[in-house]
């Protein structure tokens, strides 16, 4: 439910930097997302296709790239990938973690003309 | 066909506005608890436990979220402590918007502002508005899997309250076990057990709690 609200940011978002850019239409929007953010990627398009409507994005599309969740153990300094959110290094079970991605939400690049 | 390069966060105008929030509570000198639990965890009565024990030595306000009504406001300002209530209707969360709305009312200075955000445990954990610090609650009828299931809030609660703790002859909630999850998503995270119904383990939340009252108001006289 609360995809809505993001959603109607990145459209505000999304307007404002094609304003800026003077970009009448936009085509794409390439937006990162984090594996470890409560956004899911299909409730964001469910909602986009709504919001967009009458706006500079009216004809635009999401380009989703996923990132994933990595963590930097500070005791054996490896940096590994994790499916699942549990902050516990795989290498040698550390608690001592420190998250370097996949709490990204950020739109990377807009196109059109 | 133009390629513009954007790199902003989608909530790049939250984030711009809770750190405004933030500007303004340092100014006012508060500590600012967001409270985040699921409906029925037991937010209200963690609140008004944590007013019994502290109105004697700090000023306290309660900011309260709630989709609709106020009867949490009602409850709380019966214990003698200023509330402002924010409803926000359709949404599930508080973000910095809806707490800087509120924020011109607040006309005196309190040491301590309790944020009680809308029950839910995914939504409010997205939104900074502007806290010191975020308090999860989780209560022993929702099981000790619940860090495990909604990572994200525990991840970034700096306290985790495990309440309803007098229930625990009758319900399948292993603390020892939560414990280990809640760590397993935040090594750093401080925990304590408690019942707001007995009061038992208030103590130690109380002693946490003003000694960070403290340490913030130390860092504002630097």
């Amino acid at each position: 439910m609360h995809e809505f609200g993001v959603t109607k940011s990145l459209v505000d978002l999304c307007n404002q930097e094609a304003k800026k850019n003077r970009i009448e239409k936009v085509h794409k929007i390439h937006l990162r997302v984090g594996r470890f953010t409560g956004f899911s990627p299909d409730s964001i398009q469910f909602y986009f296709e709504h919001l967009k409507v009458n706006t500079r994005c009216s004809a635009a599309y999401i380009v989703f790239e996923e990132v994933p969740i990595k963590i930097l153990c500070n005791d054996c300094q490896k940096i590994s990938e994790i499916e699942e959110p549990v902050l516990l290094c795989p290498n040698c079970g550390s608690d001592e973690i420190d998250l370097i991605s996949g709490r990204e939400f950020s739109v990377t690049s807009i196109e059109g003309e | 066909m133009k390629k513009i390069k954007v790199l902003k966060p989608v909530l790049v105008s939250n984030q711009q506005r809770a750190k405004e929030n933030r500007s303004m509570f340092d100014r006012m000198n508060s500590l600012v608890i967001n409270i985040i639990a699921s409906p029925g965890a037991g937010k209200t009565s963690f609140i008004k436990n944590l007013i019994t024990g502290l109105k004697g030595s700090h000023k306290i306000l309660v900011i309260e979220g709630d989709i609709k009504g106020q009867i949490d406001s009602e409850s709380i300002s019966r214990l003698g402590v200023d509330v402002i209530q924010i409803n926000t209707a359709t949404e599930c969360h508080l973000d910095a918007f809806m707490t800087a709305q509120v924020l011109p009312k607040i006309k005196k200075n309190y040491d301590l502002i309790l944020v009680e955000n809308i029950g839910n445990l995914v939504c409010p954990a997205e939104f900074d508005i502007g806290e010191d610090f975020k308090l999860a609650i989780l209560s022993t009828p929702e099981g000790d899997d619940k860090p495990l299931k909604y990572p994200l809030l525990f991840h970034l609660a700096r306290v985790t309250v495990i309440n309803k703790c007098d229930l625990l002859p009758y319900v399948d909630f292993r603390p020892d076990i939560a414990r280990k999850n809640i760590k397993r998503e935040n090594p750093r995270a401080v925990i304590f057990e408690v019942s707001s119904k007995t009061e038992q383990g208030f103590e130690e939340v109380f002693r946490f709690v003003s000694k960070e009252i403290n340490a913030r108001q130390k860092k504002d006289k630097h």
